[in-house]
């Protein structure tokens, strides 16, 4: 039934439409409470991910391993944090992990510091994960390829124990 | 024949799309954009921060739709009632529940996120709302009351307090400070947001007394009984009906 001032649909029809907006625009708001975005990156980035729209910036990614091959691990992190700004994509968030392990593993000691903010890492990469896991199998430079494996690294570096005290621990090789 | 009779089944058509609008889209979007940017916050650093609001704003909430209610301001009956469709309740209370929300979410805006000073506030709005209950305000007055009263705390914590306890100063700092000679803030503590925190109050505050403007009034509350009979009436004369209706 048109007129011409436009379209007329039945009541029903628009308390259905009504009923569906609501609830996907309060989903939208329960999401926002619940997984307290700190940007607008993280806003825009966390909803496209949600609907599975979010992409990485393949480029800086690259450059980002790039840095990460060569050592260059303050380097690496600014790319691949430039390449996922929401946070959303679990290799990425695993890789900017891995390059705080790598920059803060030592010989005699590891630094606490780098660490911890390796774990923040690891803990978004596997939060953003649908499995809750990460495995990157096509990296051949990598020893720990899986974030649980990388979680345990972290968690040894993060404890003290005795054998931190071993001077054998100076021939381990570097994660 | 009653006025309602008179109502053409176009008119009464669409009296009836625009009540299913208004309860359906526009007033649920209005409460659930009030209940998002009421916890808005953004720091002098930038980070975004979506605050959930306290239980005593949820108690205040409450409150106001006792209010509400009270006043003659929200007719329960206009959106939930048993002679309506199970689709159209069903908006109802989402409308219950999202004016609940930006309810919460504005006193969580108008109020100091924590300390004495958030204290006092909740004290401050839990009397006047009590007032308010037992001055039995009609419609119109209970809004003009809300609108002194959001805007008074508004004014208060976005610009008194923020300019107060801004650590750069400025000309409203200094015209507080010699108008309160000899008042300090002594342990008084006040985190003051980035200047956008402000802004985003402000329209929220007044999205939601635009949201209580909009609310079903009584007398729409039997808008339905007329509408239907009108269509009755239309059904048993098609030939009094517009070409297009038929």
């Amino acid at each position: 039934m048109t007129t011409a001032a436009g379209i007329r649909l039945p009541v029903t029809a628009i308390r259905a439409i009504g009923l569906v907006l609501t609830l996907v625009y309060a989903g939208v708001v329960v999401w926002m409470y619940a997984k307290q975005p700190k940007t607008i990156a993280e806003v825009t980035g966390g909803l496209t991910a949600t609907v599975a729209l979010y992409h990485i910036d393949q480029a800086s990614f690259d450059q980002g391993l790039t840095f990460f091959h060569k050592d260059q691990f303050a380097e690496a992190r600014t790319a691949l944090e430039r390449a996922d700004p929401a946070k959303q994509h679990g290799v990425t968030q695993f890789y900017i992990a891995y390059s705080y392990v790598r920059q803060g593993w030592g010989r005699v000691y590891s630094d606490d510091a780098l660490y911890k903010q390796a774990r923040a890492a690891l803990e978004r990469a596997v939060a953003v994960s649908p499995d809750g896991k990460v495995l990157v199998n096509n990296d051949p430079s990598l020893t720990l390829k899986t974030s649980d494996e990388l979680k345990a690294e972290i968690d040894r570096g993060l404890t003290r124990e005795a054998a931190d005290f071993n001077p054998l621990r100076v021939f381990d090789k570097r994660p | 024949m009653t006025p309602a009779m008179t109502i053409s089944a176009t008119d009464a058509h669409r009296l009836e799309q625009s009540a299913a609008v208004r309860e359906s889209i526009i007033l649920p979007a209005l409460f659930l954009t009030v209940a998002l940017g009421g916890g808005f916050r953004m720091a002098a650093s930038g980070q975004l921060v979506f605050l959930v609001p306290s239980l005593m704003a949820l108690v205040l909430s409450l409150l106001l739709i006792g209010v509400l209610f009270r006043s003659g301001a929200l007719v329960p009956d206009a959106l939930m009632h048993a002679s309506r469709s199970s689709l159209a309740n069903m908006s109802g209370a989402l409308v219950l529940a999202s004016l609940f929300a930006a309810g919460a979410q504005v006193f969580n805006t108008i109020t100091p996120e924590a300390g004495l000073l958030q204290f006092v506030f909740n004290i401050f709005f839990l009397l006047l709302l009590w007032n308010t209950i037992a001055a039995r305000p009609d419609r119109r007055r209970l809004l003009h009351s809300l609108l002194v009263l959001f805007g008074g705390a508004f004014l208060l914590k976005y610009v008194v307090l923020g300019a107060l306890y801004d650590p750069q100063g400025g000309l409203t700092k200094r015209v507080l400070t010699v108008l309160l000679e000899g008042v300090t803030l002594g342990g008084l503590t006040y985190q003051t947001p980035a200047p956008v925190t402000g802004y985003v109050a402000f329209f929220t505050i007044l999205l939601f007394l635009v949201g209580l403007i909009l609310l079903p009034l009584r007398a729409a509350a039997v808008a339905p009984v007329m509408v239907s009979e009108a269509l009755t009436q239309t059904r048993h004369a098609p030939a009094a009906l517009d070409p297009v209706d038929r």
